[in-house]
């Protein structure tokens, strides 16, 4: 018993800085929300009319979940936080897990654990409660900052409601979290592993829209943990079921775990792939060659991403046929969107496709950081590939695969809304995506200074920041004076193409800042002591 | 400046990292050819040499070459001449071993593909193994195979035989002799202290970022005192004034002591007293250093 208990702390003292970051951040953006609401509306003639210029449209549904409810405090802050914090804490749980179960794996720290007077399936289990008590964290932390905001009579938030809105807030970390315990078993590497994780969560997010385009679906909202949390509607209708169904589903996961962590052999997975092979010799010849050859499976996982997403969305998009309540800009969001509704539908849905492009961005990052921290680098630079031409290559690649992912977003996105019949042109689309790249380069531009100046943490950072964007311009009006927050925003400056017209100064000095960060962390990455693993 | 230059020259070569010093002005010339041993315990400073050495840091202080090239500011052209293993074997663990030595041999620019295959038969090691499951002795041999087969003029080895077994270790150090009729120089970082006198030509000893010995293996030699126990039939005699003999403890019938030098002084007067039993033991490098540099 006392070695799981050191497993667990061990592992405890991995997650708790995210913990809490996200325990911090999701009681911010709630607590901002309902308090910026409880001050623009005042008054319930106010609130009304706000439901009612958008209340039970299915497209706002599809993309940012419950919003029939907005008429008051609670029903708003639910609303307003879903989507965002829901999908920060699944993608942040599903990596946190991987980092400490098959991390730890890959990197030979858990054959050292289980050299000690104890058996895999114990040490998976004293893991998994390390991520539960994270989750208790980011539930604590939410729960607690609510209910303060909710204290002041405006906003009106009471503690029970806090606390099953927290409890929902948690169902997506909780579930993830474990599902990130099972593939830790599956894949074989990190990478397959978060891989896998990060899979489900995207599967799990578009059944959770599908739910929510119309009442033949609905049943739908049972399927998905994303589903569960919005069947809660704290504050609105209290409905404590879809905890239950979460609760047994991190249990059964996380039993599935241990079980398979007990019959598969360390450093292995379930799903394995045979040990010998013939040489192949494609991308042996240099060390940008072997990133093109050992990155190009995740690669090709992110445009399939992308692509699905982009499909996805663009055939949603059908159920856009009205023309949005002009009431609505500027109210809801801070995307003050012009144009009929369909644009302002995928201008929304370029963010999600911003996101992606972003997260893309943040996996190469941490690529490249891995190969310096596991001493790997050490050998491909021990030739004539000096490294600025390193550094720049592994920069390249990224900024490539950003712009493809991007304008395969825009391409799948028009062939998903063509197919059902929706009225948008090729052109228009494949130029929205495209216009989402310069952002996503940005990502990587910060990915690549964290990569020069701290390469063990700069993917992190990178997720950081993709997560902190989404939720900047929430945190940055909660106080006045704060707003400036919102500019360090990715996404602040970006036109919500084709919603938003694109300008094209800043379009470039977006590029521009990304380019000088690059050079900047290039030049600063010749100059520092490599990490000789 | 008509002689060519030293495989390895330093001056004052000094790395601290915040308050550390892991290196301390370090003055070292290793002439084209030699096999030289780099000796030290844990934390002494030899993976910051070779670290400097191949242009991974930047020195604090001082200067190195590598056949004339500064290694931190003209990397490329210093690593053209140089092979590197280190004593931890991280490779890509979804390349194969044969694909592995196929990059190292692309990055290096040089390979002797019949030597290569040579070295994989007599290291034993499987070409087309993942690395993933390899054992890490023998991840090692991936690195020790492609420093070899690439008869780099420099092999920068740092403790390269930690994961390997006696019988790999003897083929390693049938490698090392084949170099150095090859004309390759080596530098061979260990603390194992008979894996280097049985490769090399001279030898430094480290010890906090300081050089404390440098010299012919020989001379050093002399400085190794031998712990000898003897388990005798009857009184120990007095072993006192018995040449090169030191620290005698004596228990029944039961003599500690250290020697230096010819054992054969020792022997004579404990074989007139009829020596039952006795076992002599090279003390461990380390103990070494701490009975040569303690402070008295
Ligand atoms: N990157 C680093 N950061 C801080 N200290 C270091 C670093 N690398 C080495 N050191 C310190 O420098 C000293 C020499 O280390 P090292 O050269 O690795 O010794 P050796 O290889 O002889 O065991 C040690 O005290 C070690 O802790
Ligand atoms: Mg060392």
């Amino acid at each position: 018993m006392t070695t799981e208990l050191a497993i667990a702390r061990r592992a405890f003292r991995q997650l708790r800085v995210g913990a809490v970051v996200c325990a911090v951040a999701f009681g911010l953006t709630v607590a901002s929300s309902a308090t910026t609401y409880a001050s623009s509306f005042p008054t319930p003639a106010s609130r009304q009319q706000l439901a009612a210029s958008v209340g039970g449209d299915v497209g706002f549904a599809v993309l940012f979940g419950p919003v029939d409810r907005i008429d008051t405090v609670g029903g708003y802050a639910a609303y307003k936080s879903f989507v965002f914090l829901t999908s920060i804490g699944a993608v942040w749980a599903a990596l946190a897990a991987t980092r400490v179960l098959r991390g730890e794996e890959d990197a030979g720290r858990w054959q050292l654990v289980l050299a000690g007077r104890t058996r895999a399936a114990r040490a998976t289990v004293a893991t998994t409660a390390a991520l539960g008590l994270a989750v208790a964290i980011v539930f604590a932390g939410t729960a607690v900052l609510t209910a303060l905001a909710g204290r002041d009579p405006k906003v009106g938030l009471g503690v029970g409601g806090s606390l099953l809105y927290a409890a929902s807030l948690a169902v997506a970390p909780a579930v993830f979290g474990a599902v990130g315990a099972v593939t830790s078993q599956l894949g074989r590497s990190r990478r397959v592993a978060s891989a896998l994780a990060l899979g489900v969560v995207g599967a799990s997010f578009v059944v959770r829209m599908v739910a929510d385009a119309g009442p033949s679906t609905r049943w739908l909202l049972w399927a998905t943990p994303f589903g569960w949390t919005e069947r809660i509607r704290p504050f609105t209708e209290d409905d404590p079921r879809p905890l239950v169904v979460a609760a047994l589903a991190v249990a059964a996961l996380v039993a599935a775990a241990a079980v398979l962590a007990g019959r598969r052999d360390v450093g292995d997975g379930t799903f394995s792939s045979a040990d010998a092979a013939p040489p192949r010799t494609a991308g042996l010849g240099s060390p940008f060659g072997l990133a093109v050859r050992l990155e190009r499976a995740s690669i090709l996982g992110w445009f399939a991403g992308v692509a699905a997403t982009g499909l996805i969305l663009g055939s949603l998009s059908e159920i856009t046929t009205h023309p949005a309540p002009a009431s609505m800009s500027g109210m809801l969001d801070r995307f003050a969107l012009q144009g009929a509704f369909l644009d302002q539908f995928l201008g929304i849905s370029f963010l999600f496709l911003a996101s992606l492009a972003a997260l893309l961005a943040a996996s190469q990052v941490g690529a490249a950081g891995e190969e310096e921290e596991s001493g790997r680098l050490v050998h491909a630079l021990g030739g004539t590939t000096g490294r600025t031409a390193w550094f720049a290559g592994r920069l390249a690649l990224a900024a490539v695969a950003v712009v493809a992912a991007s304008v395969l977003g825009g391409g799948a996105t028009w062939v998903g809304a063509r197919a059902r019949g929706v009225p948008v042109g090729a052109g228009e689309l494949l130029g929205a995506g495209l216009n989402v790249a310069p952002s996503a380069l940005v990502a990587l531009g910060v990915g690549a200074l964290s990569l020069a100046l701290a390469p063990a943490v700069a993917g992190r950072v990178v997720y950081a920041l993709v997560a902190w964007s989404l939720i900047a311009d929430v945190v940055g009006a909660l106080v006045s004076g704060t707003g400036w927050l919102a500019q360090l925003s990715l996404f602040h400056h970006m036109a919500l193409a084709p919603a938003q017209g694109v300008d094209p100064v800043t379009l470039v000095a977006t590029l521009a800042v990304a380019g000088g960060l690059a050079a900047v962390a290039t030049a600063a990455f010749a100059r520092r002591d490599l990490d000789a693993g | 400046m008509s002689a060519a230059p030293a495989a390895i020259r330093t001056e004052g070569l000094t790395k601290r990292f915040g308050r550390t010093t892991a290196l301390d002005g370090l003055d070292l010339e290793i002439a084209p050819g030699e096999v030289f041993g780099y000796l030290g315990p844990n934390g002494a400073g030899k993976s910051t040499t070779i670290a400097l050495l191949l242009g991974l840091i930047r020195p604090t202080a001082g200067t190195a070459s590598i056949f004339g090239a500064d290694p931190w500011r003209e990397a490329t052209t210093a690593h053209r001449h140089v092979a590197y293993v280190p004593s931890e074997a991280n490779l890509w663990p979804g390349l194969t071993a044969a694909e592995t030595l196929r990059f190292l041999a692309n990055v290096h620019g040089t390979v002797d593909e019949a030597y290569r295959d040579e070295l994989l038969e007599r290291f034993d090691l499987d070409p087309d193994k993942k690395v993933r499951a390899l054992s890490h002795g023998n991840r090692q041999k991936v690195l020790l195979v492609a420093a070899f087969a690439s008869r780099a003029d420099l092999l920068l080895l740092d403790e390269p035989t930690t994961g390997l077994d006696p019988l790999k270790e003897q083929v390693f150090q049938a490698c090392v002799a084949e170099a150095h009729e090859q004309g390759q120089t080596v530098l061979l970082s260990s603390h194992v202290l008979s894996q280097v006198e049985a490769t090399c030509d001279r030898v430094a000893m480290l010890r906090a970022g300081r050089i404390i010995e440098i010299g012919h293996l020989d001379v050093l030699r002399g400085l190794v005192a031998v712990q000898v126990r003897a388990v005798l039939d009857g009184a120990v005699p007095d072993l006192a004034g018995v040449p090169g003999v030191g620290n005698v403890v004596v228990q029944g019938s039961t003599v500690d002591c250290e020697v230096s030098g010819s054992m054969q002084p020792l022997l004579a007067v404990l074989a007139d007293a009829g020596v039952h039993h006795l076992t002599t033991r090279e003390p461990s490098l380390e103990e070494l250093f701490v009975r040569h540099y303690e402070e008295p």
